[in-house]
């Protein structure tokens, strides 16, 4: 997952999580407030009938019996109750409890404010009293905005968090998108500074491009080694070949030595195709090759037979070629294909048997790309053999009978399936043949 | 036949020059990037076998600066060990005529050189004849014997074509697999296809002439002999 959709992510479940909490806190202090609030409504009434009195006199408001009054929709009330001069009548200071009262045949919930106190020489009570329903319906207004406010918060911080995450993550996407995506070697890496004012991208994006320098340099210190070497050791064989060359056509050599310089040109042979085949490895594997062609398998394949023709026929050899459909390799190297079919295909020729047969099948893979299947009737390759049969400066059938060579065939064809991104597997079965799978992707 | 030859490698240069004389050839030599400057810029050669790296600049400056000199118009084949790829693709682009990688044979330099000149010269037909008879049409691709076409496989002409190219030498069968399979990395030197492509040269030719002049030089290789 991504770090930008992981940071979105967290964001939200905190949020969410925010909004919980405060679903499960924001009632209780909400009723609270609202009580709180309603008893200091009752307080302050409370304290204006009680000016009330003393300005007018109690007996304003009682005659002999209790004065009541109350709103027109019940949801408040004040009474104003004469006691009988009784012991518990004393006096007492406002008191604020939830009670149920009758007003009109109803009886309701109130929050009620009761006081008891002498005025000339009796004792009354004050209540005043505030219906529930309204201090309810005052609670679960101030609830739901209060969490309507909560959600609008979350949802608002979530997007801009999200939005400001994006922005400031900019650098590094276009890091990943400009500079790591797609690289695969670092002559085409980007070495533009990015474009950020954050430290740590910065720094990161620094090291990359150093990091990448190093690499690059190495690379080249490499090539340029490579090319040394080159030069140094195929000097020398190219003197010596010539010379050899040169000896040949002289006249008074006798025939003992005539032997022994084909031999030596032998040996050196030998030697030149050795040097030329890891120069090849390494050639390749440094990308020194272009993979800028289109090819097609069938015309490769076909360039491929004309070389060998004679040596399928010297060998009374039979090539099946089915292709089915053909292949074009988007992206590839002409002249790498040629080898590696040719190689795969002399091989097929070189272990086989007399009269035998080769099979080139070419099929779109199960799961996309394509399959391209060489597949001989030689004597097989033994299992313990198959997994290092791909190592350089390998081979597994000794003695006289073993065609000469020196195990760079099957590592040069690995080396440039690998090239061409695909991959080159091998199944073999002793006394039935062997056969090569090259998996374009 | 004027060849300067521009390689700083002794050895190799002495080697070169030798062949190149047995073949009939007036030979020169430079052995640094301003001695072979110099006699471009002043002799006029047929043929200018140019090594890359040399000892105070690169070969392919001294193409392209000879390139420039409408007097000089030798062609180019560049012979080097640099391993790097796009020096063939630069060579050609810049005129080169050809490009011979190192190690080569000798043969085979000189068969591109008579291609070369063939082409300079515009000869259309090359036609070589032997054996009593015989008729090797090197541009049609046809062998005659009088008036009857004789059908050899693309690999048997050609190896019968660099035999008579090489008449009176004994080429060995590395020299001819080079030939046949010179731009494919092969392990297999020591194998016997040329031995049966000889074998089914002389069937096939046998049939209309004897086979006396392609020889056999025991343990060593083939040769097509002066005589047919």
């Amino acid at each position: 997952m991504r770090l930008e959709a992981k940071l979105a992510l967290f964001n939200a479940l905190s949020k969410l999580l925010l909004v919980l909490l405060g679903a499960v806190v924001i009632p209780p202090i909400v009723s609270r407030v609202a009580v709180a609030h309603t008893d200091q409504r009752l307080r302050e009434k409370q304290a204006e009938v009680v000016q009330l009195i003393h300005r007018s006199g109690i007996s304003t408001f009682v005659q002999g019996e209790a004065y009541a009054d109350y709103n027109l929709l019940k949801q408040e009330y004040i009474t104003l109750t004469p006691l009988p001069a009784t012991a518990d009548t004393v006096a007492h200071s406002p008191r604020i409890f939830n009670e149920p009262r009758q007003v009109d045949n109803e009886i309701e919930d109130f929050r009620i404010l009761s006081e008891q106190f002498a005025e000339g020489g009796r004792s009354y009570r004050l209540e005043i009293g505030s219906s529930l329903a309204t201090v309810e319906l005052l609670t679960g207004t101030l609830r739901r905005m209060a969490l309507w406010v909560l959600v609008i918060g979350a949802l608002l911080t979530i997007v801009t968090d999200a939005a400001f995450a994006h922005y400031l993550l900019r650098p590094l996407r276009q890091l990943i998108v400009r500079k790591l995506r797609g690289v695969h070697h670092p002559s085409a890496f980007s070495y533009a500074p990015l474009d950020t004012d954050t430290t740590d991208f910065r720094r990161l994006d620094n090291s990359l491009n150093e990091m990448m320098r190093k690499i690059q340099s190495a690379f080249e210190k490499e090539r340029e080694f490579m090319s040394n070497v080159s030069h140094e050791l195929l000097t020398p064989v190219s003197i010596l070949q010539s010379r050899f060359e040169n000896m040949l056509q002289d006249p008074e050599l006798s025939h003992t030595h005539s032997l022994k310089i084909v031999d030596s040109q032998k040996t050196l042979y030998r030697l030149r195709n050795t040097v030329r085949t890891l120069l090849l490895i390494a050639n390749i594997e440094n990308e020194q090759y272009l993979r800028d062609e289109a090819v097609s398998v069938a015309a490769v394949l076909a360039d491929v037979t004309n070389e060998l023709d004679d040596r399928l026929a010297q060998r009374e050899l039979r090539l099946l070629e089915d292709l089915r459909p053909d292949y074009v390799v988007p992206q590839a190297n002409r002249t790498l294909l040629f080898t590696l079919l040719f190689n795969l295909i002399s091989n097929a020729i070189k272990y086989n048997r007399w009269g035998g047969s080769i099979t080139v099948e070419g099929r779109p893979g199960p799961l996309g790309g394509y399959l391209l299947r060489v597949t001989d009737t030689g004597p097989g390759i033994a299992a313990e053999h198959l997994p290092h049969l791909f190592d350089r400066f390998r081979r597994f059938q000794a003695g006289a009978s073993a065609p000469e060579g020196y195990g760079l065939g099957l590592p040069i064809a690995k080396t440039i399936a690998e090239f061409h991104k695909s991959e080159l597997t091998v199944e073999s079965e002793v006394g039935q043949g062997t056969t090569f799978t090259l998996r374009f992707p | 036949m004027h060849v300067l030859i521009v390689e700083d490698e002794k050895s190799l240069h002495q080697e070169v020059r030798q062949f190149l004389l047995q073949s009939q050839y007036l030979v020169d030599s430079a052995y640094t990037y301003a001695e072979a400057s110099e006699k471009i810029f002043v002799n006029s050669y047929d043929f200018v076998l140019l090594d890359l790296g040399l000892p105070g600049g690169d070969g392919l400056d001294l193409l392209r600066e000879a390139r420039q000199n409408e007097r000089q118009e030798a062609s180019f084949i560049i012979l080097t060990a640099r391993g790097a790829i796009d020096d063939r693709v630069k060579g050609l682009d810049l005129g080169a005529d050809d490009y011979l990688p190192k190690p080569f044979s000798l043969l085979e330099l000189q068969s591109r050189m008579q291609a070369i000149m063939r082409r300079k010269f515009g000869l259309k037909r090359q036609e070589l004849t032997f054996g009593n008879g015989f008729q090797l049409d090197a541009t049609g691709r046809t062998l005659r014997y009088q008036d009857q076409d004789v059908a050899l496989t693309k690999k048997e002409f050609d190896l019968l074509h660099y035999l008579l190219l090489h008449k009176n030498r004994v080429l060995t069968r590395l020299q001819l697999g080079e030939h046949l399979w010179g731009n494919v990395l092969e392990d297999d030197s020591d194998s016997n296809y040329i031995d049966v492509h000889i074998k089914n040269i002389r069937k096939k030719l046998s049939q209309f002439a004897p086979t006396d002049f392609l020889e056999t030089v025991r343990g060593i290789g083939y040769r097509v002999a002066d005589a047919g």
